[in-house]
């Protein structure tokens, strides 16, 4: 059941705005410790009101784990607030 | 009777979207993709599975079983605690596209749906059906992700439909015709057709009826009168034959909730606590369809004594979340001690009527006011952001769950 870590961390990221279905794609993103992600696949992106403010929520994984991201359409910024893995085989 | 089948051109479609939570998770979540995923309300090894992936399915992981029992037998299982927003994205999204295809369209819970395309356009019905059927499924994986899969099953009624979507489970798409009919029924047992289980398998059996072969060729005599003994043996043998009977709509009766504690032995006044937060979700839902209550029951699930439950009458309706919690409060003094599990409901509903006509007409009108302001601020602003000071801090606990059933307040 450790499999989830849960967080809050403020993320620099980088993201393709486009057409199409998802118009919005994340890229890659920074962590606060410099590491950076490379997002390889976008599972789902679903919207999330927080009171009369939209957050969008990307599940995304860089093929190695999978993380969650929310873009807070209000204030424009990006958290991490999901990162899993060590799923035992 | 017996050659009696509708032979109409199939025009009713049901889109199911099996183990759909686990489906949605494996979805969001790449890395889950191929293992066995169970969703749970709550991240422990003895809470129930709600749903399983087909991968835990395929390894006899079944729905009810504890996740202990479940990782014995898929030892990879990870276990994930529900995400409602996210399934109800999914509702949502598969209601848009199910909507381009039909103005009927009628969803049934949160993972499965009928679309009656009988009166569609002619542009649609000019279509096979199975190439409808084809083009959600693709839309599906489209517009969520690679990753749905969902049956879809196609009849002359909505049971046949529903039959139908189940033959081929997952990502199957199955037409039954007054032609297939028989065959159908022959590779099926008796309780493989939805609305048969324990209490009905047991009447048809009294009768000699084993098989759904059997059940198709009773007469319609010994159905009404020896076997279900109502009008439910005329409906089951339209049914059977592929004719509507199943196109109604039923007024909500009540609405409820449920909660099983967090922690074993919490003093009563915590307990309380969590009966007034279940008292003000169940208020708001009944509030939200426009409706007022007059009846309360409080249940009760014990460690060691068994179930309890208690329930009252009001002679006028109410509606407010403190007259549930005051009904509520009372009837739970005499609740016993060592409980698992509470649960609210409110009964006897009835559409809102002016609150002006009671003689306690100023007092009444203020409350209905008030509660209306709340749930508006609420609405806006966010679930729970005026509650109740005695709840404060049981919204960590008492989380919204998954949305089974209805999809009245979706």
């Amino acid at each position: 059941m450790d499999d989830e870590i849960f967080l809050n961390e403020r993320v620099e990221v980088i993201a393709a705005f486009g057409e199409g279905l998802n118009p919005c794609r994340p890229v890659k993103f920074r962590r606060p410790s410099g590491r950076e992600i490379v997002v390889s696949e976008i599972g789902l992106r679903h919207p999330s009101a927080q009171g009369k403010r939209m957050v969008h929520i990307f599940d995304v994984t860089d093929g190695g784990a999978d993380y969650r991201l929310e873009f807070d359409s209000e204030r424009l910024t990006w958290r991490l607030t999901l990162e899993a893995d060590h799923y035992e085989k | 009777m017996k050659n009696d089948y509708n032979s109409a051109r199939p025009l009713v479609m049901h889109i199911d979207l099996n183990s759909c939570f686990a489906t949605v998770e494996q979805q969001a979540r790449p890395m889950l993709r191929g293992r066995p995923v169970a969703v749970v309300n709550r991240r422990t090894e003895h809470t129930m599975i709600v749903t399983a992936s087909y991968e835990a399915k395929a390894c006899g992981v079944k729905l009810g079983m504890s996740v202990k029992e479940a990782r014995k037998l898929a030892p990879g299982l990870v276990a994930l605690e529900s995400d409602p927003p996210k399934y109800r994205y999914v509702y949502h999204k598969l209601l848009a596209i199910m909507n381009d295809y039909s103005a009927h369209v009628r969803m049934k819970s949160i993972d499965e749906g009928v679309i009656d395309f009988s009166e569609s356009t002619e542009k649609i019905l000019q279509r096979d059906m199975r190439d409808v059927g084809m083009e959600i499924k693709q839309r599906l994986r489209d517009e969520v992700g690679r990753a749905m899969r969902c049956n879809v099953g196609i009849g002359t009624n909505r049971f046949l439909a529903k039959t139908a979507a189940g033959l081929h489970k997952p990502d199957g798409l199955d037409i039954i015709t007054a032609d297939n009919l028989r065959d159908t029924y022959a590779t099926m047992k008796l309780t493989d057709i939805t609305g048969i289980a324990d209490k009905n398998q047991k009447r048809l059996n009294a009768v000699g009826i084993y098989t759904p072969l059997e059940f198709l060729d009773a007469d319609l005599a010994s159905l009404q009168k020896v076997v279900f003994k109502s009008v439910n043996g005329d409906y089951w043998h339209k049914r059977l034959r592929g004719w509507e009977v199943d196109k109604r709509d039923f007024p909500l009766r009540s609405a409820g909730r449920q909660y099983v504690l967090e922690g074993y032995k919490l003093p009563y006044y915590a307990v309380l606590k969590r009966l007034h937060h279940l008292c003000e979700d169940v208020g708001f839902k009944v509030r939200s369809q426009g409706l007022v209550a007059r009846g309360v029951s409080v249940y009760a699930r014990t460690y060691q004594h068994g179930s309890w439950h208690a329930k009252y009458m009001a002679s006028t309706p109410f509606f407010s979340n403190q007259a549930i919690f005051a009904h509520a409060q009372r009837l739970f003094e005499q609740a016993p001690e060592g409980i698992k599990m509470i649960a609210v409901t409110c009964y006897e509903l009835s559409e809102d009527t002016s609150p002006q006509l009671s003689i306690f007409g100023d007092e009444l009108a203020s409350e209905y006011s008030v509660t209306n302001a709340i749930d508006d601020i609420n609405q806006r602003y966010g679930k729970r952001v005026i509650h109740s000071a005695d709840t404060l801090g049981t919204g960590h606990f008492v989380k919204q769950k998954i949305p089974f059933g209805s999809t009245r307040y979706m």
